[in-house]
Protein backbone atom coordinates (compact mmCIF):
# COMPACT_ATOMS: atom_id res chain seq x y z
CA UNK A 1 0.00 0.00 0.00
CA UNK A 2 1.24 3.48 -0.87
CA UNK A 3 1.88 5.71 2.09
CA UNK A 4 3.65 8.63 0.48
CA UNK A 5 2.25 11.79 2.01
CA UNK A 6 1.54 13.48 -1.30
CA UNK A 7 -0.68 10.63 -2.51
CA UNK A 8 -4.22 11.90 -2.05
CA UNK A 9 -6.23 9.83 0.44
CA UNK A 10 -9.18 9.71 -1.92
CA UNK A 11 -9.08 10.58 -5.56
CA UNK A 12 -11.90 10.50 -8.10
CA UNK A 13 -11.25 10.89 -11.80
CA UNK A 14 -14.14 11.31 -14.20
CA UNK A 15 -16.52 9.16 -12.17
CA UNK A 16 -19.73 8.32 -14.01
CA UNK A 17 -22.80 6.48 -12.87
CA UNK A 18 -26.25 6.00 -14.31
CA UNK A 19 -29.39 4.28 -13.13
CA UNK A 20 -31.12 3.16 -16.31
CA UNK A 21 -31.49 6.26 -18.48
CA UNK A 22 -30.81 8.60 -15.61
CA UNK A 23 -27.27 9.91 -15.42
CA UNK A 24 -26.59 10.44 -11.73
CA UNK A 25 -22.89 11.25 -11.87
CA UNK A 26 -21.59 12.95 -15.00
CA UNK A 27 -17.85 12.73 -14.63
CA UNK A 28 -16.84 13.79 -11.13
CA UNK A 29 -13.26 14.73 -10.21
CA UNK A 30 -12.23 15.11 -6.61
CA UNK A 31 -9.03 15.05 -4.63
CA UNK A 32 -9.05 14.65 -0.87
CA UNK A 33 -5.68 15.04 0.82
CA UNK A 34 -4.76 13.39 4.10
CA UNK A 35 -6.44 14.98 7.10
CA UNK A 36 -8.75 17.15 5.00
CA UNK A 37 -12.45 17.49 5.55
CA UNK A 38 -14.63 17.86 2.50
CA UNK A 39 -18.32 18.55 2.72
CA UNK A 40 -20.65 17.86 -0.17
CA UNK A 41 -23.89 19.80 -0.35
CA UNK A 42 -26.64 19.97 -2.90
CA UNK A 43 -30.35 19.35 -3.46
CA UNK A 44 -31.92 15.89 -3.18
CA UNK A 45 -31.18 13.83 -6.26
CA UNK A 46 -28.04 15.80 -7.04
CA UNK A 47 -25.95 12.62 -6.84
CA UNK A 48 -24.05 13.44 -3.64
CA UNK A 49 -25.09 10.29 -1.80
CA UNK A 50 -24.45 8.15 -4.85
CA UNK A 51 -20.98 9.68 -5.06
CA UNK A 52 -20.19 8.75 -1.48
CA UNK A 53 -21.63 5.25 -1.88
CA UNK A 54 -19.55 4.76 -5.02
CA UNK A 55 -16.37 5.42 -3.06
CA UNK A 56 -17.35 2.51 -0.80
CA UNK A 57 -18.37 0.48 -3.86
CA UNK A 58 -21.94 0.20 -2.57
CA UNK A 59 -22.71 1.61 -5.99
CA UNK A 60 -20.73 0.28 -8.91
CA UNK A 61 -19.55 3.10 -11.16
CA UNK A 62 -19.83 2.93 -14.94
CA UNK A 63 -16.80 5.02 -15.79
CA UNK A 64 -13.79 6.77 -14.34
CA UNK A 65 -11.56 5.81 -11.45
CA UNK A 66 -11.70 5.94 -7.68
CA UNK A 67 -8.48 5.61 -5.71
CA UNK A 68 -8.10 5.12 -1.98
CA UNK A 69 -4.60 6.05 -0.88
CA UNK A 70 -3.40 5.22 -4.37
CA UNK A 71 -5.23 1.87 -4.56
CA UNK A 72 -7.98 1.53 -7.17
CA UNK A 73 -11.37 0.73 -5.65
CA UNK A 74 -12.81 -0.60 -8.88
CA UNK A 75 -10.94 -3.51 -10.35
CA UNK A 76 -12.78 -4.76 -13.45
CA UNK A 77 -9.87 -7.15 -14.02
CA UNK A 78 -10.68 -9.07 -10.82
CA UNK A 79 -13.57 -11.53 -10.82
CA UNK A 80 -15.49 -13.45 -8.19
CA UNK A 81 -13.63 -14.26 -5.00
CA UNK A 82 -10.52 -12.33 -6.00
CA UNK A 83 -12.63 -9.17 -6.26
CA UNK A 84 -14.40 -9.98 -2.97
CA UNK A 85 -11.04 -10.14 -1.21
CA UNK A 86 -9.92 -6.92 -2.84
CA UNK A 87 -13.05 -4.94 -2.01
CA UNK A 88 -13.23 -6.26 1.56
CA UNK A 89 -9.66 -5.06 2.05
CA UNK A 90 -10.47 -1.64 0.58
CA UNK A 91 -13.60 -1.29 2.71
CA UNK A 92 -11.70 -2.16 5.89
CA UNK A 93 -9.80 1.08 5.32
CA UNK A 94 -12.93 3.20 5.05
CA UNK A 95 -15.49 3.92 7.70
CA UNK A 96 -19.00 4.53 6.49
CA UNK A 97 -21.79 6.16 8.48
CA UNK A 98 -25.33 5.89 7.15
CA UNK A 99 -28.36 8.13 7.41
CA UNK A 100 -30.37 5.36 9.08
CA UNK A 101 -27.53 4.19 11.36
CA UNK A 102 -27.92 0.51 10.40
CA UNK A 103 -26.75 -0.74 13.76
CA UNK A 104 -27.03 -4.50 14.16
CA UNK A 105 -30.11 -4.89 16.36
CA UNK A 106 -29.25 -8.38 17.57
CA UNK A 107 -26.01 -7.27 19.23
CA UNK A 108 -25.18 -5.05 22.19
CA UNK A 109 -23.61 -1.70 21.33
CA UNK A 110 -20.21 -3.02 22.43
CA UNK A 111 -20.56 -6.04 20.14
CA UNK A 112 -21.63 -3.75 17.31
CA UNK A 113 -18.37 -1.86 17.72
CA UNK A 114 -16.08 -4.86 18.22
CA UNK A 115 -17.55 -7.26 15.63
CA UNK A 116 -15.31 -6.17 12.78
CA UNK A 117 -12.00 -6.10 14.71
CA UNK A 118 -12.81 -9.45 16.32
CA UNK A 119 -13.83 -11.20 13.14
CA UNK A 120 -11.75 -9.44 10.51
CA UNK A 121 -8.57 -8.64 12.42
CA UNK A 122 -8.89 -11.66 14.72
CA UNK A 123 -8.37 -9.37 17.68
CA UNK A 124 -8.43 -11.13 21.07
CA UNK A 125 -11.71 -10.52 22.87
CA UNK A 126 -10.05 -8.69 25.79
CA UNK A 127 -8.24 -6.36 23.38
CA UNK A 128 -11.39 -5.89 21.34
CA UNK A 129 -13.34 -5.09 24.48
CA UNK A 130 -10.75 -2.51 25.50
CA UNK A 131 -10.82 -0.92 22.06
CA UNK A 132 -14.63 -1.00 22.01
CA UNK A 133 -14.89 0.66 25.41
CA UNK A 134 -12.38 3.34 24.37
CA UNK A 135 -14.41 4.11 21.26
CA UNK A 136 -17.71 4.16 23.15
CA UNK A 137 -16.05 6.46 25.67
CA UNK A 138 -14.99 8.72 22.83
CA UNK A 139 -18.56 9.06 21.59
CA UNK A 140 -19.79 9.45 25.17
CA UNK A 141 -21.64 6.15 25.43
CA UNK A 142 -19.46 3.91 27.58
CA UNK A 143 -22.39 3.48 29.97
CA UNK A 144 -24.46 1.99 27.13
CA UNK A 145 -21.99 -0.80 26.29
CA UNK A 146 -24.40 -3.56 27.26
CA UNK A 147 -27.52 -1.88 25.88
CA UNK A 148 -29.16 -3.05 22.67
CA UNK A 149 -29.74 -0.58 19.83
CA UNK A 150 -33.53 -0.71 20.28
CA UNK A 151 -33.13 1.04 23.64
CA UNK A 152 -31.06 3.94 22.27
CA UNK A 153 -32.18 7.31 20.90
CA UNK A 154 -31.40 8.19 17.28
CA UNK A 155 -28.48 10.38 18.29
CA UNK A 156 -27.04 7.65 20.47
CA UNK A 157 -27.46 5.11 17.68
CA UNK A 158 -25.57 7.30 15.27
CA UNK A 159 -22.76 7.84 17.78
CA UNK A 160 -22.45 4.07 18.20
CA UNK A 161 -22.43 3.73 14.41
CA UNK A 162 -19.54 6.20 14.26
CA UNK A 163 -17.67 4.22 16.94
CA UNK A 164 -18.32 1.04 14.95
CA UNK A 165 -16.92 2.61 11.78
CA UNK A 166 -13.84 3.83 13.69
CA UNK A 167 -13.12 0.39 15.14
CA UNK A 168 -11.26 -0.74 12.03
CA UNK A 169 -9.03 2.33 12.25
CA UNK A 170 -10.03 3.57 8.82
CA UNK A 171 -7.99 5.98 6.75
CA UNK A 172 -11.06 7.94 5.77
CA UNK A 173 -14.56 8.36 7.15
CA UNK A 174 -17.55 8.73 4.86
CA UNK A 175 -20.68 10.32 6.33
CA UNK A 176 -23.85 9.90 4.28
CA UNK A 177 -26.32 12.44 5.71
CA UNK A 178 -25.47 11.26 9.20
CA UNK A 179 -27.88 13.66 10.90
CA UNK A 180 -30.74 13.83 8.38
CA UNK A 181 -32.87 11.22 10.13
CA UNK A 182 -32.45 12.76 13.57
CA UNK A 183 -34.76 14.96 15.57
CA UNK A 184 -33.34 18.48 15.59
CA UNK A 185 -32.41 18.35 19.27
CA UNK A 186 -30.28 15.23 18.67
CA UNK A 187 -28.26 16.62 15.77
CA UNK A 188 -25.84 18.51 17.98
CA UNK A 189 -24.53 15.47 19.88
CA UNK A 190 -23.62 13.74 16.60
CA UNK A 191 -22.08 16.92 15.20
CA UNK A 192 -19.96 17.21 18.32
CA UNK A 193 -18.53 13.72 17.76
CA UNK A 194 -17.78 14.55 14.14
CA UNK A 195 -16.09 17.79 15.17
CA UNK A 196 -13.97 15.79 17.60
CA UNK A 197 -12.80 13.62 14.71
CA UNK A 198 -12.05 16.72 12.67
CA UNK A 199 -9.85 18.04 15.45
CA UNK A 200 -7.91 14.76 15.38
CA UNK A 201 -7.32 15.30 11.65
CA UNK A 202 -9.34 12.36 10.45
CA UNK A 203 -9.82 12.54 6.69
CA UNK A 204 -13.55 12.95 6.18
CA UNK A 205 -16.05 13.21 3.37
CA UNK A 206 -19.35 14.55 4.63
CA UNK A 207 -22.57 14.59 2.64
CA UNK A 208 -24.91 16.84 4.58
CA UNK A 209 -27.93 19.08 4.65
CA UNK A 210 -26.58 20.99 7.64
CA UNK A 211 -25.16 24.10 6.02
CA UNK A 212 -23.95 25.67 9.25
CA UNK A 213 -22.13 22.49 10.19
CA UNK A 214 -20.56 22.12 6.75
CA UNK A 215 -19.35 25.69 6.92
CA UNK A 216 -18.01 25.26 10.42
CA UNK A 217 -16.20 21.95 10.11
CA UNK A 218 -14.95 21.53 6.57
CA UNK A 219 -11.83 22.73 4.73
CA UNK A 220 -13.47 22.51 1.36
CA UNK A 221 -17.07 22.46 0.21
CA UNK A 222 -18.47 21.05 -2.99
CA UNK A 223 -21.85 22.04 -4.31
CA UNK A 224 -23.38 19.35 -6.53
CA UNK A 225 -26.44 19.55 -8.71
CA UNK A 226 -27.78 17.17 -11.37
CA UNK A 227 -24.72 14.93 -11.30
CA UNK A 228 -22.04 17.59 -11.67
CA UNK A 229 -19.90 19.60 -9.27
CA UNK A 230 -21.24 23.08 -9.88
CA UNK A 231 -18.57 24.68 -7.77
CA UNK A 232 -16.11 23.85 -5.04
CA UNK A 233 -14.35 26.28 -2.77
CA UNK A 234 -13.42 27.02 0.81
CA UNK A 235 -16.61 27.06 2.84
CA UNK A 236 -16.23 30.76 3.70
CA UNK A 237 -16.07 31.68 0.06
CA UNK A 238 -18.71 29.23 -1.14
CA UNK A 239 -21.27 30.16 1.48
CA UNK A 240 -20.72 33.92 1.43
CA UNK A 241 -19.88 34.60 -2.18
CA UNK A 242 -20.67 31.72 -4.53
CA UNK A 243 -19.74 32.06 -8.20
CA UNK A 244 -22.79 30.37 -9.65
CA UNK A 245 -26.42 31.32 -9.70
CA UNK A 246 -27.47 27.69 -8.98
CA UNK A 247 -25.38 27.70 -5.81
CA UNK A 248 -26.82 31.06 -4.75
CA UNK A 249 -30.33 29.83 -5.37
CA UNK A 250 -29.73 26.63 -3.35
CA UNK A 251 -28.10 28.49 -0.47
CA UNK A 252 -30.87 31.10 -0.36
CA UNK A 253 -33.41 28.32 0.08
CA UNK A 254 -31.42 26.46 2.74
CA UNK A 255 -29.79 29.22 4.70
CA UNK A 256 -33.05 31.11 4.66
CA UNK A 257 -34.81 28.34 6.57
CA UNK A 258 -31.90 27.80 8.95
CA UNK A 259 -31.30 31.47 9.73
CA UNK B 1 -70.57 -46.37 32.02
CA UNK B 2 -67.99 -46.35 34.78
CA UNK B 3 -64.48 -45.04 34.43
CA UNK B 4 -61.68 -47.22 35.69
CA UNK B 5 -58.24 -45.68 35.54
CA UNK B 6 -56.39 -48.54 37.19
CA UNK B 7 -55.25 -50.02 33.81
CA UNK B 8 -53.82 -46.59 32.97
CA UNK B 9 -51.84 -46.66 36.19
CA UNK B 10 -50.74 -50.18 35.44
CA UNK B 11 -49.53 -49.20 31.99
CA UNK B 12 -48.17 -45.82 33.05
CA UNK B 13 -44.51 -46.84 32.57
CA UNK B 14 -45.38 -47.80 29.00
CA UNK B 15 -47.00 -44.40 28.45
CA UNK B 16 -43.95 -42.64 29.92
CA UNK B 17 -41.81 -44.58 27.47
CA UNK B 18 -44.11 -43.39 24.66
CA UNK B 19 -43.77 -39.78 25.85
CA UNK B 20 -39.99 -40.23 25.85
CA UNK B 21 -40.02 -41.48 22.25
CA UNK B 22 -42.35 -38.63 21.21
CA UNK B 23 -40.11 -36.01 22.81
CA UNK B 24 -36.92 -37.50 21.37
CA UNK B 25 -38.40 -37.58 17.88
CA UNK B 26 -39.70 -34.05 18.43
CA UNK B 27 -36.24 -32.81 19.36
CA UNK B 28 -34.57 -34.52 16.42
CA UNK B 29 -37.18 -33.21 13.98
CA UNK B 30 -36.99 -29.69 15.45
CA UNK B 31 -33.20 -29.55 15.02
CA UNK B 32 -33.32 -31.07 11.54
CA UNK B 33 -36.17 -28.90 10.28
CA UNK B 34 -34.83 -25.62 11.72
CA UNK B 35 -31.21 -26.06 10.66
CA UNK B 36 -32.26 -27.61 7.33
CA UNK B 37 -34.92 -24.95 6.83
CA UNK B 38 -32.31 -22.20 7.08
CA UNK B 39 -30.00 -23.97 4.66
CA UNK B 40 -32.81 -24.55 2.17
CA UNK B 41 -33.89 -20.90 2.48
CA UNK B 42 -30.35 -19.60 1.91
CA UNK B 43 -29.80 -21.87 -1.08
CA UNK B 44 -33.12 -21.01 -2.67
CA UNK B 45 -32.47 -17.26 -2.19
CA UNK B 46 -28.81 -16.97 -3.08
CA UNK B 47 -27.84 -19.62 -5.61
CA UNK B 48 -28.28 -20.05 -9.32
CA UNK B 49 -31.50 -21.50 -10.70
CA UNK B 50 -29.96 -24.88 -11.47
CA UNK B 51 -29.54 -25.33 -7.74
CA UNK B 52 -32.45 -23.36 -6.33
CA UNK B 53 -35.22 -24.60 -8.63
CA UNK B 54 -34.92 -28.31 -7.82
CA UNK B 55 -34.93 -27.28 -4.18
CA UNK B 56 -38.07 -25.21 -4.61
CA UNK B 57 -39.68 -28.18 -6.33
CA UNK B 58 -38.73 -30.33 -3.35
CA UNK B 59 -40.30 -27.85 -0.93
CA UNK B 60 -43.41 -27.61 -3.07
CA UNK B 61 -43.67 -31.42 -3.14
CA UNK B 62 -43.55 -31.68 0.64
CA UNK B 63 -46.00 -28.84 1.15
CA UNK B 64 -48.64 -30.07 -1.27
CA UNK B 65 -48.88 -33.74 -0.29
CA UNK B 66 -50.17 -35.26 2.97
CA UNK B 67 -47.67 -36.19 5.64
CA UNK B 68 -49.11 -39.69 5.92
CA UNK B 69 -48.59 -40.27 2.20
CA UNK B 70 -45.00 -39.05 2.48
CA UNK B 71 -44.36 -41.45 5.34
CA UNK B 72 -45.90 -44.40 3.46
CA UNK B 73 -43.86 -43.47 0.43
CA UNK B 74 -40.60 -43.31 2.40
CA UNK B 75 -41.31 -46.41 4.48
CA UNK B 76 -43.07 -48.82 2.12
CA UNK B 77 -41.99 -47.31 -1.20
CA UNK B 78 -38.32 -46.71 -0.58
CA UNK B 79 -38.37 -49.67 1.82
CA UNK B 80 -38.61 -51.85 -1.29
CA UNK B 81 -35.17 -50.61 -2.33
CA UNK B 82 -33.35 -50.14 0.95
CA UNK B 83 -34.29 -51.18 4.43
CA UNK B 84 -34.45 -48.12 6.69
CA UNK B 85 -35.47 -48.45 10.35
CA UNK B 86 -38.95 -47.04 10.97
CA UNK B 87 -37.70 -44.47 13.47
CA UNK B 88 -35.24 -43.08 10.92
CA UNK B 89 -37.98 -42.91 8.28
CA UNK B 90 -40.22 -41.19 10.81
CA UNK B 91 -37.64 -38.55 11.72
CA UNK B 92 -36.63 -37.98 8.09
CA UNK B 93 -40.25 -37.82 6.91
CA UNK B 94 -41.39 -35.36 9.56
CA UNK B 95 -38.04 -33.55 9.30
CA UNK B 96 -38.38 -32.93 5.56
CA UNK B 97 -42.02 -32.02 5.91
CA UNK B 98 -41.37 -29.33 8.51
CA UNK B 99 -38.10 -28.30 6.87
CA UNK B 100 -40.21 -27.22 3.91
CA UNK B 101 -42.55 -25.17 6.12
CA UNK B 102 -39.68 -23.65 8.10
CA UNK B 103 -37.75 -22.82 4.92
CA UNK B 104 -40.77 -20.85 3.75
CA UNK B 105 -40.70 -18.79 6.96
CA UNK B 106 -36.95 -18.20 6.73
CA UNK B 107 -37.20 -17.05 3.11
CA UNK B 108 -39.67 -14.39 4.23
CA UNK B 109 -37.72 -13.27 7.30
CA UNK B 110 -34.37 -13.19 5.47
CA UNK B 111 -35.99 -10.95 2.87
CA UNK B 112 -37.39 -8.75 5.62
CA UNK B 113 -33.92 -7.82 6.96
CA UNK B 114 -33.25 -4.39 5.45
CA UNK B 115 -30.66 -3.76 2.75
CA UNK B 116 -29.10 -1.28 5.15
CA UNK B 117 -28.00 -4.14 7.38
CA UNK B 118 -26.31 -5.84 4.45
CA UNK B 119 -24.63 -2.60 3.37
CA UNK B 120 -23.44 -1.76 6.88
CA UNK B 121 -21.80 -5.16 7.19
CA UNK B 122 -20.24 -5.01 3.74
CA UNK B 123 -18.97 -1.49 4.38
CA UNK B 124 -17.09 -2.80 7.43
CA UNK B 125 -15.29 -5.22 5.14
CA UNK B 126 -17.29 -8.43 5.66
CA UNK B 127 -17.84 -10.60 2.61
CA UNK B 128 -21.19 -11.87 1.42
CA UNK B 129 -21.08 -15.16 3.33
CA UNK B 130 -19.85 -13.71 6.61
CA UNK B 131 -22.52 -11.01 6.33
CA UNK B 132 -25.12 -13.75 6.02
CA UNK B 133 -23.73 -15.66 8.99
CA UNK B 134 -23.12 -12.79 11.42
CA UNK B 135 -25.77 -10.29 10.41
CA UNK B 136 -28.62 -11.52 8.23
CA UNK B 137 -29.34 -15.04 9.49
CA UNK B 138 -29.38 -14.24 13.22
CA UNK B 139 -31.86 -11.42 12.63
CA UNK B 140 -33.95 -13.58 10.32
CA UNK B 141 -33.93 -16.28 12.99
CA UNK B 142 -35.18 -13.96 15.74
CA UNK B 143 -37.91 -12.70 13.46
CA UNK B 144 -38.90 -16.26 12.55
CA UNK B 145 -39.29 -17.38 16.17
CA UNK B 146 -43.04 -16.83 16.64
CA UNK B 147 -44.01 -18.75 13.50
CA UNK B 148 -41.24 -21.27 14.03
CA UNK B 149 -42.45 -22.20 17.49
CA UNK B 150 -46.03 -22.46 16.21
CA UNK B 151 -44.81 -24.92 13.61
CA UNK B 152 -42.97 -26.91 16.24
CA UNK B 153 -46.07 -27.10 18.43
CA UNK B 154 -48.07 -28.46 15.48
CA UNK B 155 -45.21 -30.82 14.66
CA UNK B 156 -45.23 -32.45 18.09
CA UNK B 157 -48.89 -33.35 17.58
CA UNK B 158 -48.09 -34.71 14.12
CA UNK B 159 -45.66 -37.19 15.64
CA UNK B 160 -48.75 -39.28 16.43
CA UNK B 161 -49.05 -39.94 12.67
CA UNK B 162 -45.86 -42.01 12.97
CA UNK B 163 -47.89 -44.67 14.78
CA UNK B 164 -49.06 -45.63 11.26
CA UNK B 165 -45.60 -47.01 10.49
CA UNK B 166 -45.25 -48.72 13.86
CA UNK B 167 -43.11 -46.27 15.82
CA UNK B 168 -43.59 -46.63 19.58
CA UNK B 169 -44.56 -43.04 20.32
CA UNK B 170 -47.32 -42.02 22.70
CA UNK B 171 -50.37 -42.85 20.57
CA UNK B 172 -48.89 -46.14 19.39
CA UNK B 173 -48.12 -47.43 22.89
CA UNK B 174 -51.56 -46.42 24.14
CA UNK B 175 -53.18 -48.28 21.22
CA UNK B 176 -51.27 -51.31 22.41
CA UNK B 177 -52.37 -50.81 26.01
CA UNK B 178 -55.98 -50.38 24.89
CA UNK B 179 -55.85 -53.59 22.86
CA UNK B 180 -54.85 -55.43 26.03
CA UNK B 181 -57.04 -53.68 28.61
CA UNK B 182 -60.11 -52.67 26.52
CA UNK B 183 -60.27 -49.26 28.25
CA UNK B 184 -60.04 -46.85 25.27
CA UNK B 185 -61.74 -43.88 26.98
CA UNK B 186 -59.44 -43.80 29.96
CA UNK B 187 -56.33 -44.04 27.82
CA UNK B 188 -57.47 -41.47 25.25
CA UNK B 189 -58.35 -39.03 28.02
CA UNK B 190 -54.97 -39.61 29.63
CA UNK B 191 -52.93 -39.07 26.48
CA UNK B 192 -55.04 -36.02 25.61
CA UNK B 193 -54.04 -34.58 28.99
CA UNK B 194 -50.40 -35.53 28.37
CA UNK B 195 -50.46 -33.74 24.97
CA UNK B 196 -52.07 -30.76 26.62
CA UNK B 197 -49.28 -30.64 29.21
CA UNK B 198 -46.57 -30.97 26.54
CA UNK B 199 -48.21 -28.09 24.69
CA UNK B 200 -48.39 -26.02 27.82
CA UNK B 201 -44.66 -26.52 28.36
CA UNK B 202 -43.87 -25.64 24.77
CA UNK B 203 -45.96 -22.49 24.94
CA UNK B 204 -44.15 -21.45 28.10
CA UNK B 205 -40.84 -22.10 26.35
CA UNK B 206 -42.05 -20.14 23.33
CA UNK B 207 -42.96 -17.05 25.32
CA UNK B 208 -39.69 -17.26 27.27
CA UNK B 209 -37.66 -17.37 24.05
CA UNK B 210 -39.71 -14.58 22.50
CA UNK B 211 -39.30 -12.35 25.52
CA UNK B 212 -35.56 -12.81 25.28
CA UNK B 213 -35.55 -12.20 21.54
CA UNK B 214 -37.91 -9.22 21.46
CA UNK B 215 -35.36 -6.48 22.04
CA UNK B 216 -32.98 -7.98 19.50
CA UNK B 217 -35.31 -7.47 16.58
Amino acid sequence: MTTSTDTPMVELKGVKKHFGDLEVLKGIDLRVDRGRIISIIGPSGSGKSTLLRSINHLEVIDGGNILLDGMPVNRPDLKGLAFERHINHIRQNMGMVFQHFNLFPHMSTLDNVTLAPRRLKRMQSTDARKLGMELLERVGLADKAKAYPSSLSGGQKQRVAIARALAMQPKVMLFDEATSALDPELVEEVNRVMKGLAEEHMTMLIVTHEMAFARDVSDWTMFMDEGVVVEANTPDRLFSDPDHERTRHFLRKHLGSQG
Amino acid sequence: MEFDFSPVIEYFPTLVQGVGVTLLIGLAVAVMSIVGGQIVAVISLYTRRVVSWPLRFFIWLFMTTPLLLQLYFLYFGLGELILIPAIVVGILGLGFHYMAYNADIFVATIRSVSDGQYEASRSLGFGHIRTLIYIILPQAFYRALPQLSNNMIIMVKDISVLSAIGIGELVYVSQYAISVTFRPFEFYITIAVIYYLINLMMEAGQSWIERRAAYRR
